[in-house]
């Protein structure tokens, strides 16, 4: 037998994938991911590659619960290194039954079957067992793959039969060649069937019907008692996923034999194990215990554990440890004899334990430099936390999917999404009241009765009359897939459709049957919340074509899938990288990306709290709340001009010499009036004033009394991602009021030159020096009302640098923050955390700083930002929770 | 309902003659309550906060100091001093903030929405009713007056098994009575049986969608399906309004009046605090603790958190404090502080705070806060509160008072968290009473030492953590 390798090539848009520069993978993940030939392991339950002797074929999947084969009846069979070949009379089967694989399937509801084999004969009349999930005697089967004549088939038992068979799928006529052939079937949650031969998709068929009559007594058995196929077996692989196009060419690519994954595979996993004790435990232990006395700024003893290099290299003492070599290691001589960290409690037993097991394994960093920020308040677990829509979300969903604009009245009945840490779309903060429940409900019925549910019903169906059988089945699959921004299960087929039973039975008609499983579409988690699969092997995933769908369309627009993209899920185009950044630039030339990026600067500048600024009126007799709202304006408008218009990158909003101000706002800003509306004013010729910390709506947050720590903490925790402790012991916090020879500069300088408090406060008060000319409503004054002269030069101590930049003014200060990597670095952090709506952790700081690189080198704009940030892992890709 | 819920009903007086009006559900009246239905008393906790806390050196002084208002019910509490929050700090995040989070929790916070772990009240919650509360019960009722709102930890004090927060906080009397006394009006008054039995079919399909997605069959992970859990218990509440509790009964009167305080938004403008007086303030708390202490009482809720003024808050208060009939201070902050905005608001007290000076504003606040949180557990103490085994609300619950710091200066991880004020009532006489107790532990063995006492094997902390059992509380 001739093992001929098959000559297909790779497609072309494969190829052109390859080169788009937008491709941002976590490089944690990059091995399973990789569109260069590549064997997934996500999802991956079990793995045969037939090499070895002997009676047993090993299971190559790494766990604990492995399902080795044994070969039953050797008859006729021939055993060579990664191949058995059978003659049609052996029986390869499980050792015991497949329980775990069955019960992980029926829960995912989604399975592949992977084979390289080659068939004896290209033609057989009768169905010839190949592969399956059958019971001991191979009589009956969960799943089976044979061949009848020049065809292969799959035979997929599900709780759907029709006239007593389960669904089958069949490759073209002729697909049988006598060649090495790469077969993968697969099947996702929604129905869809597909056979793959050698990379190119073969058939494709929606097959009904769930796995819930899988029995769990079933072997996975090669050939079987009766009728077993002859050929030879190369490799046999189930995943409980369903894999992807790519992944399945990926696969072809790389070819029958796992061998040369072999040697690779340990060393890289260890190094990941490594990393990742690097990243859960290690790094945090590093800047909770170490960087007091030890990062860059402090470097006691001449020692800074906050860089890789400059860690590993030590001290004064000498290298700081010994990779793999724990007892040599100086760090592990310190901390396991309590002398570090000095004066402070010593660590615990188990932090010892996880900095000595990192030593061991190596010592691997993740990062070249340990930012602080991101290893700070780091739990142990993360939580994926499913997205329930925002009250912005709802009323953008309800008007796109049914065309009925709610705003009004789901602002009045809907309670507001409170704001948590930074943002009003924190995941885990979007809970669910009564009021949500009666809200939802009340809102559905006010839609309903505004629609025109006839022509909304016409859009998926010729029917107008009501009917109960299979076309009003079909009808709600209809509906419902456009709802809820994917197809339907047949379960919830049968659900909404009894609705339609009960309005028959009640006399009703075809209008009010839909109306109500409207209404019902309305309030079920799958509009109000975006479902996705979150359950697997515990490794990351592959989002589905319509998860990413909805990831796109509510990352990009707030708002749900429009039909375009709809059908490109559809089509299965949302698998191809090219593909999805087509959408992705059409989607960011929508109105709808202006919209969503508005409430993306709203909601991180919580401009809103200018809505409730109530100065003191005395001090501040000009303000009222027509002039907070013209703040609010010219910020929104600034960022739309700077950032849309003009497409600058997005550290230009800190410089920028434009704004926008009503006749009101210009005269408090002291500007030449030049319109009677909201107007853009040039600045290039007024230095002092030219960005967004120049603003009104930013320099309020000082409050009344223009406090250099609010405005200084604001620049560092929101522009520069940096971080102080708490003020020390028995220091004052009150701050002596100004007075004549007494500016805010004066007391903050001050305290920077107290001991107590200068350590952490030059970190941040100077940021704010620039703006001491704007008091507590953003005016701009040369003397304050002690008629003290104002000063607007400092110096800014950048995180993790040790000399300090000065700069003579407040445009200069722009200037510096502008052109600043770390400047540029928060803002794609703040939208990555806006994008996913969650708190970003150490797990995703690689893949958030290549996101920022590769938006960089494009130019740094929004829209190139935003197209990083969803061709990213973070939204390709899934994190799963382990099935136990 | 027995008619003893009426009279006291009729006997709840809002401060300034305001009679809170209760447009009550017959059902509610007329359906046996649901402890009444069983001769044992239900299982109760709730988790009461006032903001700012009260400086370790004036617990010292016992009822003769800024305790006074609690002496009336020394009998019914447990004082404890002394009790260490220690852990509770997080690094780089408000004092004031990190000690709310852990009020309840004994936890550092983990968001600024969310605590490092539960809240005592949903732990015994879990443990008492992991299927869930009788139909038509709120299941946890969380409400409080309060302002400033720069993060939920400050004024949320009731938190999940997974440390989200357990319920929306009601801080308007109206939305807190809509929440626990409201009518849903599913369809209009004059709705048929046949439009009323498809709205029941409407509602079935969601539930059954809602079902699904927290079954073992569900797609989605542990945390994302206990939100669905969530919303699912949300709905068969309205379910239980919407189908069971209809009929509005003939002597309903009418709905509490409006709020006269800011709320949302305007109540915390930009962190500066706002101006009010202690007629307004203390009308509004006294209405919303009437409410909830009557949702006690009827047996409308059995778990949840109560704040009077958020942790950090920021008001600039005025008027003429009195109590017992006398004089005891003027407040006037902005004028005492000759300060506007923040550095005009009472919080600066507690920044000020110095053992060795006479504190007296601070004391009248601190003095005060207590005044009010007496006045909720008076409403619990009372004869109308006598339960079946002849003891009050107070005694046959756990009712924990706390608050986020033991000093106020928020300068001093140790000083500030180290020596919390606490209290609780006897929870059905699993703990000592009568007495003020230097307790001197830590707030997870305390919190673990109650949860133990009342019955619940979930503890607090760290797994793992070697609990430490304070007897000393135990009765």
């Amino acid at each position: 037998m001739s093992t001929t390798y098959p000559s297909n090539r790779p497609p072309l848009a494969y190829l052109l994938f390859a080169l788009i520069p937008v491709l941002v993978t976590n490089p944690l993940i990059a091995a399973s991911t990789s569109p260069s030939a590549a064997r997934v392991a996500s999802g991956l339950q079990v793995q045969y590659d037939f090499r070895g002797s002997g009676g047993k074929v090993e299971d190559r999947v790494r766990s604990n619960q492995r399902l080795h084969l044994q070969i039953i009846k050797p008859n006729s069979l021939t055993r060579r290194e990664g191949s058995i070949e059978t003659a049609g009379k052996s029986l390869i089967r499980s050792a015991k039954p497949a329980t775990r694989l069955v019960e992980i399937i029926r829960y995912a509801e989604e399975v592949s079957v992977e084979l390289w084999l080659q068939p004896e004969k290209t033609s057989r009349q009768d169905a010839m067992n190949v592969f399956s999930l059958s019971d001991k005697n191979g009589n009956t089967h969960n799943l089976r793959v044979f061949q009848e004549e020049d065809r292969f088939l799959v035979e997929l038992m599900t709780d759907n039969k029709s006239k007593g068979r389960y669904p089958k799928i069949s490759t073209t006529p002729g697909s049988v060649t006598n060649n090495l052939i790469h077969f993968v079937f697969t099947h996702d949650r929604t129905g869809r069937a597909r056979i793959y031969l050698n990379g190119e998709l073969n058939v494709e068929k929606h097959v009904v019907g769930s796995f819930n009559q899988w029995s769990k007594n079933r072997f996975v058995m090669l050939g079987g008692t009766k009728r077993a196929w002859s050929g030879s077996y190369h490799l046999a692989a189930i995943y409980s996923r369903d894999l992807l196009p790519r992944e399945v060419r990926s696969h072809f690519e790389f070819g029958p034999s796992l061998e040369k994954m072999a040697g690779e595979q340990p060393r890289d996993a260890l190094l990941l194990k490594n990393q990742t004790m690097f990243d859960r435990h290690v790094a945090p232990l590093l800047v909770k215990r170490c960087f007091e006395c030890h990062d860059t700024n402090t470097k006691k003893g001449g020692l800074d554990l906050s860089r890789k290099d400059a860690a590993a290299a030590g001290g004064e003492s000498g290298p700081t440890w010994v990779a793999g070599k724990v007892d040599e290691s100086l760090l592990w001589q310190y901390i396991e004899s309590d002398e570090m960290p000095v004066d402070r409690e010593p660590l615990t037993k188990t932090e010892k334990s996880r900095l000595r097991d990192w030593i061991e394994a190596g010592a691997a960093w993740s990062v070249d430099v340990i930012d602080p920020l991101v290893y700070e308040g780091v739990g142990e677990d993360t939580d994926f936390w499913i997205r329930r829509l925002t009250v912005d979300e709802y009323i953008n969903t309800v008007r796109s999917a049914v065309g009925v604009d709610i705003e009004e009245e789901a602002r009045r009945l809907l309670p507001p999404d409170v704001r948590a840490d930074g943002f009003n779309n924190t995941a885990y903060n979007l809970t669910v009241d009564m009021q949500h429940v009666e809200s939802f409900s009340r809102l559905a019925e006010m839609i309903v009765q505004r629609m025109d549910v006839m022509e909304f019903a016409g859009q998926f169906t010729e029917h107008t009359s009501l009917s109960t059988d299979d076309t009003m089945r079909d009808d709600v699959a209809k509906v419902g897939k456009w709802l809820f921004r994917g197809p339907l299960t047949n379960r919830e087929i049968t659900n909404y459709s009894g609705i339609a039973t009960l309005i028959a039975s009640a006399g009703g008609d075809f209008e009010e049957a839909i109306s109500t499983i409207v209404e019902a579409m309305l309030q079920s988690p799958r509009f109000l919340y975006r479902v996705e699969n979150q359950s697997g092997d515990g490794t990351v995933w592959p989002a589905g074509a319509y998860e990413l769908a909805s990831r796109l369309s509510y990352t990009l627009w707030g708002g749900p899938p429009d039909r375009e993209l709809m059908r490109a899920a559809d089509s299965g185009a949302l698998f191809e990288r090219i593909e999805v950044a087509a959408q992705v630039s059409r989607m960011l030339d929508d109105p709808r990306a202006l919209g969503r990026s508005k409430q993306f600067i709203f909601q991180w500048l919580d401009l809103g709290r200018l809505n409730n600024m109530r100065p003191n009126a005395e001090r501040f007799p000009t303000w009222n709340a027509e002039l907070a709202e013209d703040m609010q304006q010219e910020t929104l408008a600034f960022f739309e001009h700077v950032v849309w218009h003009e497409q600058r990158p997005l550290a230009e909003l800190i410089n920028a010499q434009v704004t926008f101000a009503t006749p009101r706002l210009a005269k408090h800003y002291g500007l030449e009036v030049r319109d009677d509306k909201l107007a853009q004013y040039d600045l290039s010729e007024i230095p002092r004033r030219g960005g967004l910390l120049t603003q009104g709506s930013i320099l309020t947050i000082g409050g009344d009394e223009a406090s250099m720590v609010s405005r200084g903490l604001f620049v560092l925790h929101e522009l520069l991602r940096g971080s102080v402790k708490d003020p020390p012991p028995n220091v004052d916090t009150n701050a002596p009021p100004t007075k004549e020879g007494l500016t805010q500069r004066g007391i903050s300088e001050s305290r920077i030159a107290n001991t107590n408090c200068g350590g952490c406060h030059k970190k941040f008060e100077p940021l704010a020096f620039g703006l001491e000319k704007f008091d507590g409503i953003g005016a701009f004054h040369e003397n304050d009302e002690h008629g003290n002269k104002l000063r607007d030069d400092g110096a800014i101590l950048f995180p993790g640098t040790t000399e300090p930049i000065p700069y003579k003014n407040s445009a200069e200060l722009m200037d510096l923050l502008a052109k600043s990597e770390r400047v540029g670095e928060s803002f794609t952090w703040k939208l990555t955390q806006f994008a996913l709506g969650r708190q970003l952790g150490p797990q995703d700081a690689p893949t958030v700083r290549q996101i920022h690189n590769t938006a960089r080198k494009q130019g740094g704009t929004y829209k190139q930002l935003m197209t990083a940030i969803v061709m990213s892992d973070l939204i390709q890709m899934t994190p799963t929770e382990k099935v136990e | 309902m027995n008619k003893r819920c009426i009279n006291r009903r009729t006997l709840l007086k809002g401060i300034g003659g305001v009679a809170i009006g209760l447009p009550l559900l017959e059902e509610m009246l007329t359906s046996p309550v649901h402890a009444a239905k069983a001769p044992e008393i239900p299982m109760r906790a709730f988790n009461v906060f006032f903001g700012l806390g009260i400086p370790a050196p004036l617990q010292t002084e016992g009822f003769d100091g800024v305790l006074e208002p609690l002496k009336p019910l020394s009998d019914k509490l447990l004082i404890m001093r002394n009790v260490d929050q220690v852990r509770c700090d997080e690094a780089g995040s408000n004092a004031h903030y990190d000690g709310a989070a852990g009020a309840f929790t004994a936890e550092p916070p983990d968001g600024e929405a969310r605590s490092g772990g539960p809240s005592i009240d949903q732990v015994i919650r879990q443990t008492h009713y992991p299927s869930g509360l009788p139909a038509g019960m709120v299941p946890t009722l969380v409400a409080g007056t309060f302002f400033r709102r720069s993060r939920v930890g400050r004024y949320v004090h009731s938190y999940n098994m997974d440390g989200t927060v357990a319920a929306t906080i009601q801080e308007k009397p109206r939305q807190l009575f809509d929440r626990v006394f409201g009518r849903v009006a599913l369809t209009g008054e004059d709705s048929t049986a046949r439009d009323r039995r498809i709205k029941r079919s409407v509602l079935d399909s969601v539930v059954e969608e809602y079902r699904f997605y927290k079954s073992t069959r569900s797609p989605l992970g542990s945390a994302s399906k206990s939100r669905v859990a969530d919303h699912l218990d949300r709905i068969r509440e309205f379910e239980q309004r919407a189908f069971a509790m209809q009929r509005k009964s003939e002597d309903a009167p009418k709905l509490p009046p409006r709020s006269e305080v800011p709320h949302g938004g305007p109540a915390d403008p930009g962190g500066e605090g706002i101006d009010i007086t202690l007629d307004e303030l203390s009308s509004e708390w006294r209405l919303l603790a009437d409410l909830y202490a009557l949702a006690i009482q009827m047996d409308r809720v059995r778990f949840g958190a109560l704040t009077f003024l958020a942790a950090g808050e920021r008001i600039r208060l005025t008027g003429d404090y009195e109590y017992d009939g006398k004089k005891v201070f003027e407040f006037n902050d902005s004028a005492q502080h000759d300060a506007t905005g923040s550095k005009g608001c009472s919080h600066e007290w507690w920044h000020q705070f110095n053992p060795k000076k006479r504190n007296e504003a601070l004391r009248a606040h601190a003095h005060m806060k207590m005044r009010e949180v007496a006045y909720f557990l008076h409403l619990l103490s009372g004869k109308d509160a006598i339960e079946a085994n002849g003891r009050t609300i107070l005694e046959n619950s756990l009712i924990s008072i706390s608050t986020e710091s033991g000093d106020g200066r928020h300068n001093d991880v140790k000083r500030e968290l180290s020596g919390v004020f606490h209290a609780i009532s006897s929870g059905g006489g699993r703990f000592k009473t009568g007495q003020i107790m230097d307790v001197g532990a830590e707030g997870l063995d305390v919190y673990n030492t109650m949860l133990a006492a009342m019955g619940t094997k979930h503890r607090l902390g760290p797994a793992g953590r070697e609990m430490q059992k304070i007897d000393s509380i135990r009765a």
